[in-house]
């Protein structure tokens, strides 16, 4: 039990990490190599302004998630869109975003480990994690934290892309970017609020997880875009439930492992999944049929 | 010249193999498939050589060919399994298939030493062996970009149903790609490794994706010349710009996202460019001059 609420809490995790990923790629078709870094750096922002001057946890959260979607609207106004605006049709787009997001993302990763020394970086904060014992089970205040505000995004992006006005316009985008600008879908303004949006998600799943563990390495968000991809994949893209319910299939899946005592071969779990699913069922579990043509 | 060679042979050789893993990367890309696989190849052709001379007692060659065709046949399945992916999708199942060699190597126990690595792979290789080596790949690919073949390969990368209209088979260049990438991938892995003597799975993630594909992002995607502008300016960079030393990732990252904004094909592409608008400018010239003289 205490290794379900474990996995519980780690899917919560990937899930706002995924999030963000999910809803840039499956409506605006970015898919963003920069937001592991992202995710990295609004932590480690944190991480400097609490070195100086100690902060309450919303405070360190709210500077997170501010530097978040401001790193994310940046390498949108400053690579993606310039990067679109001069690509011949989407397949050369598409490559020409993937790479430009790994440069933009090894400039955060580089000055972070510079900074640290490649050591991991915790926040100093006057907030003190409290352990409540119920049933048997232990969890901290952060844990809780972590699986209600994932939950409760999760649920509210999904609600919210279904049923609101932004949210059908940003579904078109995804099916089909070029007849809904001629439906008068401003996709220009759109796709900066969904980078800020996903930056946003990004800063907040970074101060979370640093609370929770104590301190993260500079190097985490490398390995959580991997895992993120898979999610997005098992999923299927453009689907939000699927995104949520592809998270925590992964965390229980990887906890699982661990539990096994497998724990070297944790990292094979997702890069496994992303396999096995792209050949079996390619649209992911709840995803629709791709409505690109190749 | 001497000289210059003894105090640069590391960087000469560097060169040659991020060269040789740089091309793994491009061939595919050649073919329109977005495929990272070479990386992997560049593991698997690393440890089968470094695992033939430690534990089987190979001697060089031997093991590096055995290195080279392991990789090739390895990443050839791999592209019979995933070849009707495209995109995206493609790119990210190559990096899992990348990124699963190195699980492997990690957990295969005395055979790839785990974790620390494989150790005491001592390789007879010299510069002239690698440059011979780097001539026959480059030699090769040369040919498939030449002609009527070079034209056939752009025609399945720009547009594949009208490659599969001209009767091209675009699923057999596909899988072909697939092959030379993991030769020329396990022919650099088997190098590097036996000239270094050790192999770690550490070093076969993400950042050697990256460092190939920015060679041949800066250089140029087109042609085995854009990857050796890219190899060279990567591998040399560092010794000229003291500064770029100090902030040396920064810089790359800052390289690689201004190419990939402003210089879709790479420094070659700009190189071909300024010389056909000079051509075509003195050219145009030529014709105004005759005109005028006609009247």
């Amino acid at each position: 039990m205490q290794d379900l609420l474990n996995a519980a809490t780690l899917g919560s995790i990937y899930l706002l990490f995924t999030l963000g990923m999910a809803l840039v790629w499956g409506t605006i078709g970015i898919l963003n190599f920069a937001h592991g870094a992202t995710f990295m750096f609004s932590a480690f922002i944190g991480h400097v302004v609490t070195k100086h001057t100690e902060l309450p946890f919303l405070a360190v959260i709210a500077i997170a998630v501010a530097v978040g979607a401001v790193m994310s609207t940046l390498t949108q106004l400053l690579a993606f869109q310039p990067i679109l605006k001069r690509s011949k049709n989407q397949h050369a787009a598409e490559m020409r975003i993937l790479i430009g997001g790994i440069g933009v993302a090894a400039i955060p990763l580089a000055i972070a480990q510079r900074y640290t020394r490649s050591s991991p970086f915790g926040f100093r904060s006057s907030y003190d994690a409290e352990v409540y014992q119920f049933l048997g089970l232990r969890i901290t205040t952060t844990a809780l934290i972590i699986i209600v505000t994932g939950l409760a995004i999760g649920i509210a992006l999904t609600v919210w892309l279904r049923n609101s006005r932004q949210g059908l316009a940003l579904r078109a985008i995804g099916v089909d970017a070029e007849t809904s600008a001629g439906m008068g879908v401003n996709r220009p303004a759109l796709a900066l609020g969904t980078m800020a949006v996903a930056g946003g998600l990004a800063g907040l799943a970074g101060a979370l997880l640093t609370f929770h563990l104590g301190a993260i390495a500079p190097e985490t968000g490398d390995t959580l875009l991997i895992k993120a991809f898979a999610i997005v994949v098992l999923g299927g893209l453009g689907s939000m439930l699927g995104t949520v319910l592809g998270a925590y299939i992964l965390a229980a899946a990887e906890t699982f492992v661990i539990f096994m005592n497998w724990g070297t071969w944790v990292n094979a779990v997702s890069f496994g999944l992303i396999f096995l699913i792209l050949l079996v069922r390619p649209q992911g579990l709840l995803g629709r049929k791709e409505v690109r043509r190749t | 010249m001497s000289d210059w060679y003894s105090m640069n042979v590391v960087l000469i050789q560097t060169t040659l193999t991020t060269l040789l893993l740089a091309l793994s990367i491009q061939v595919p890309l050649r073919y329109g498939v977005f495929s990272f696989a070479g990386v992997g190849a560049f593991g698997i052709g690393g440890y089968t050589g470094a695992m033939a001379m430690v534990h089987g007692e190979w001697s060089t060659w031997p093991a590096v060919l055995l290195g080279t065709l392991v990789a090739g046949v390895c990443t050839f399945l791999l592209g019979l399994v995933v070849q009707r992916l495209t995109g995206l999708y493609m790119g990210m199942a190559t990096i899992a298939f990348t990124l699963i060699i190195s699980v492997l190597a990690v957990n295969g126990g005395d055979w790839t030493g785990g974790a620390m690595g494989l150790y005491g792979a001592i390789g007879e290789i010299t510069t002239m062996h690698i440059v011979l080596a780097v001539l026959i790949v480059v030699a090769f690919l040369a040919w498939t970009e030449y002609g009527r073949r070079g034209r056939k390969v752009d025609t399945v990368r720009e547009d594949p149903e009208l490659a599969n209209a001209l009767g091209i088979d675009v699923n057999g260049y596909r899988r072909l790609s697939f092959l030379i990438s993991g030769l020329i991938g396990g022919l650099a892995g088997a190098i590097t490794t036996l000239l270094r003597s050790t192999i770690t799975p550490s070093e076969v993630n993400f950042h050697l994706v990256i460092l190939a594909l920015t060679a041949i992002v800066v250089g140029g995607a087109r042609s085995w010349v854009g990857a050796l502008i890219g190899a060279v300016i990567f591998v040399w960079l560092p010794t000229f710009l003291s500064f770029v030393q100090e902030w040396e990732k920064v810089a790359y990252g800052f390289i690689v996202a201004v190419a990939a904004i402003y210089l879709p094909n790479g420094v070659l592409g700009v190189v071909k460019d300024l010389w056909h608008k000079s051509r075509t400018r003195d050219e145009r010239a030529r014709v105004a001059v005759g005109l005028q003289e006609k009247s």
